[in-house]
């Protein structure tokens, strides 16, 4: 009986046919990437896929409480635009800037969750219309990519740690950590609560705009997370440096298994689906495809994902209706 | 724990060994003049109740006369716009919920608040989670509390399954044990029973005895009236949003027919069982037809249904009893085109039949009425009109442009027929009462003037003055030669409507009761498949 029922949750689990893809995409890029075991390759991979990890668990908090965020990429880039035009070579400035950064990132969301929590308009217009608003403030304080980031600062973001743990993978330990502590807070559990029926949430006595808001800080740590990363990366501030994550993070979040719905997926589908989108990324480059088809077979790829993610869904569909 | 209640009790009343009797007689809660208005549609206008400690007091009244908004009130969940509210002997401003279960008051909703993507622990514990230190959750505690509340409702699964996965009688019963999991001083019940079948009525019941021997007070809303007569102690009937009158159970007879008069307002009309000896003939005179349905051993995977026979002629109404889950809902499932993947054959008028999918089943003349209104039945935002046209637009053939006119027409007619209140076909079917929204899901199908009509549990949470209103409608179709299947969770129904019951046990049609052999006793043996301890053996 409990075993059976340990078999069917796993099944069930909502990052179960994504974990399948990742296998797949695992084995397809080792074939395609030379060297892809070692450790120089797992460095360099891991600087790319760490941010994307980052913005698809940012997603996915906002879209497991069933809202969206389509402003975390111009959000992105806001911070590195606001840190590059401010960050001085002291190590104090460093600090300083780094911690303005982090706060602008949770600002940035928070106003997103009070508005949206508060007077409710739909997520996506919401979203979409503070996306310009960020855009514009970048663009305004820095028209064309620029800025100074101390080497010393950037630098950071090549690092290996005591010789096996490359700096973006401490980052990502950072970030597992603060989901398994997340996961045993009252809060997150409401969270589910909201996106799974928000009128059961509000009978059971929750508080839906504060949660709504709880998920919007929630995912900014991770989009502050993210720009610190991207700063790292690109050394520059950039008001466009952030533009390909806003949609990469809700396809990686999706394929992760993420209900658009809201209230269903967890953060282990969210990391898997980053993951994904990363290697996805990996292998249209390391297949030699022109740029031209590159962002076509991306598309294509993203479809196959989705509908492996299908599968569950359209077999219990067959059997039963 | 203790911090409320100095606060709540007067400081006398804490003695409880000494001052058990003055505590059992405390009014705990008390409502007065309370006025609640909708965007310009009156709630209530005057509601008037009170509850002492260990009683058990029945809420009744039609659809929309205002007993879930007072519910709602008094838990906290609406703000009055005027009136008193008094909380154990002090008058209290329920702001929200959350002040309402610091009073130790706990609601049972009617339409669910569970969370279905989560487990049945994790629902139970939802918004009032215990935290350890650090602020972490409690998880291991808010198990063993669901395990207990589990078992008091007496529900047999493992409270680490998802609430998407359980059955909705299963659904209700979770409510429940929710609510009990608060340890409340104060329960409300809005409509508890409605899906549950009399076997786990009588658990709940038992449940709710036990909680009256320790001093709780509950509020029992049902439409279920005989229920409502044999558990309550005393009752309040609400009409058009007030308070009409009381019945007292320590001095009135326990009897329904006292308590629809304080519904309805007016005196009882004795139901009229058309003697069946009448109807037969009937039926037979349509004989010449032959069936208009015939299912010939349908059987479903994982014996969810197993060899399945049954006829229905023209102009019959065939009821499906038994234990709630059987099967019941599955026979009309694949009637109405839902569920594929049966063996067996199904003809239609004599005619072998493969029924596609819905809207094959609909062209062949079956149209199915579901019990989930708010789910399957309508489209809640649109208006009546658009509702009751949606099927006739569906299955229009022919002109490329719709006959606007006509169809016009045939929705009036359809309003007419089900009579519904009010009669505009642009109102928005959300903003009917629940009976009349029910009226709706009967009147779409009217226009299309179906073969057989399939009845999933018509009328669950309908008034008694609607309920009748629905069956008057669906015996006038039946003498127009439509067939008709009921599936209904309440014996009385069944009892009141068919010409023949087919009992369903396990997947199996177990027994047939007809005409006249129709009654609680029966069907509730029947439903038990104790076929020995049958009064007596006659098997049709």
């Amino acid at each position: 009986m409990k075993a059976h029922r340990v078999v069917r949750g796993l099944l069930q689990n909502s990052s179960f046919p994504s974990f399948l893809m990742l296998v797949l995409l695992i084995i397809l890029n080792a074939i395609i990437q030379p060297g892809f075991f070692s450790f120089q390759v797992f460095r360099m991979n891991f600087m790319t896929f760490t941010p994307l990890i980052l913005v698809s668990l940012a997603q996915a908090t906002v879209i497991l409480v069933g809202a969206v965020d389509l402003s975390l990429g111009a959000g992105i880039s806001l911070v590195t635009v606001v840190m590059a035009s401010l960050m001085q070579n002291s190590t104090l400035s460093m600090v300083l800037v780094t911690a303005l950064g982090v706060a602008a990132a949770l600002f940035l969301s928070f106003f997103n969750g009070f508005f949206i929590g508060y007077i409710g308009p739909p997520p996506l217009i919401m979203t979409f219309a503070t996306s310009t608003m960020w855009f514009g403030t970048a663009l305004l304080i820095m028209p064309t990519p620029g800025g100074h980031i101390p080497q010393a600062y950037y630098m950071i973001y090549g690092k290996t740690l005591a010789g096996f743990i490359p700096v973006p993978v401490l980052i990502l330990l950072v970030a597992v950590a603060f989901c398994l502590l997340l996961g045993r807070i009252k809060a997150f559990r409401h969270l589910y609560a909201v996106g799974g029926s928000e009128r059961a949430a509000r009978a059971s006595g929750i508080s839906v705009t504060g949660t709504k808001i709880f998920a919007f800080l929630v995912s900014g740590v991770f989009i502050a997370l993210a720009a610190l990363c991207v700063v790292g990366q690109t050394a520059t501030g950039d008001a466009r440096s952030g533009q390909g994550f806003t949609l990469n993070s809700v396809a990686a979040a999706v394929i992760g298994g993420i209900a658009f719905s809201g209230g269903k997926g967890n953060y282990v589908g969210a990391i898997i689906g980053g993951i994904i989108l990363g290697l996805l990324i990996n292998i249209i480059y390391f297949a030699n495809i022109t740029s031209f088809y590159q962002e076509f077979m991306k598309g294509i790829i993203i479809i196959v994902a989705l509908l492996f993610g299908a599968v569950p869904r359209l077999r219990r569909e067959l059997s039963h209706h | 724990m203790a911090s409320w209640e100095p606060r709540l009790w007067p400081r006398f009343l804490l003695h409880k060994e000494i001052h058990k009797e003055s505590l059992a007689r405390m009014t705990v809660l008390e409502a007065k003049h309370i006025r609640k208005s909708f965007v310009g549609v009156r709630a209530l206008s005057d509601a008037n109740f009170s509850l002492r400690a260990g009683e058990i007091c029945g809420l009744v009244g039609a659809n929309g006369s205002g007993k879930t908004t007072f519910a709602r009130i008094v838990s906290g969940l609406l703000t009055p716009d005027g009136g008193e509210l008094r909380l154990y002997d002090k008058a209290v401003n329920l702001r929200s919920h959350l002040d309402a279960e610091r009073s130790r008051m706990a609601m049972v909703h009617q339409n669910l608040s569970l969370v279905p993507e989560m487990t049945i622990w994790e629902n139970i514990a939802l918004g009032r989670e215990k935290t350890g230190s650090l602020a972490l959750l409690d998880n291991r505690g808010a198990v063993a509390q669901a395990e207990k509340a589990m078992e008091t409702v007496s529900v047999k699964i493992s409270v680490r399954e998802r609430v998407k996965n359980i059955s909705p009688d299963e659904k209700q019963l979770v409510e429940i044990g929710k609510a009990l999991a608060k340890d409340p001083r104060i329960l409300i019940l809005d409509e508890p029973t409605a899906s549950l079948d009399f076997h786990q009525v009588e658990s709940l019941f038992r449940a709710v005895r036990e909680l009256k021997e320790r001093g709780v007070a509950i509020v029992f809303i049902s439409h279920r009236l005989w229920e409502v007569a044999r558990i309550c102690d005393r009752l309040v009937a609400f009409r058009n949003g007030e308070t009409v009158g009381e019945l007292d159970f320590a001095v009135q007879e326990r009897n329904e027919k006292l308590i629809i008069p304080l519904i309805t307002g007016q005196e009882v009309r004795e139901k009229v069982r058309r003697r069946s000896a009448q109807r037969e003939k009937e039926i037979a005179g349509r004989g010449e037809r032959g069936y208009a349905l015939e299912l010939c051993g349908v059987s479903l995977d994982g014996a969810r249904l197993t060899d399945v026979s049954f006829s229905l002629r023209p102009g019959e109404v065939l009821g499906l009893g038994g234990l709630q889950g059987q099967g019941q809902e599955e026979i009309l499932m694949i009637l109405a085109g839902y569920l594929k993947g049966y063996s067996g054959e199904i003809r239609v008028d004599g005619k072998p039949l493969a029924l596609r999918n819905t809207r094959h089943a609909i062209r062949q003349g079956i149209a199915l009425i579901p019990g989930d209104r708010q789910k399957e039945g309508l489209f809640l935002e649109h208006s009546v009109l658009s509702n009751i046209l949606y099927p006739k637009v569906s299955m229009h053939r022919g002109s490329f442009f719709l006959p606007r006119g006509r169809y016009q027409k045939l929705a009036s007619e359809a309003i007419d027929t089900v009579s519904l209140v009010p009669p505009n076909p642009r109102v928005i079917v959300s903003e009917l009462s629940g009976g009349n929204q029910q009226k709706v899901v009967v009147g779409k199908w009217l226009a299309l003037s179906p073969k057989v009509l399939l009845l999933n549990d018509p009328t669950k949470g309908v008034d008694v003055g609607t309920r009748q209103n629905i069956y008057d409608i669906i015996s006038g179709l039946a003498e127009k030669g439509t067939s008709v299947l009921l599936y209904a969770s309440d014996n009385e129904e069944l009892i009141d409507n068919c010409d023949r019951v087919l009992i369903v046990f396990e997947g199996r049609i177990v027994k047939e009761i007809r005409g006249d052999d129709i009654n609680e006793e029966r069907l509730v043996v029947a439903s038990l498949n104790v076929e020995h301890a049958s009064p007596d053996g006659r098997t049709p």
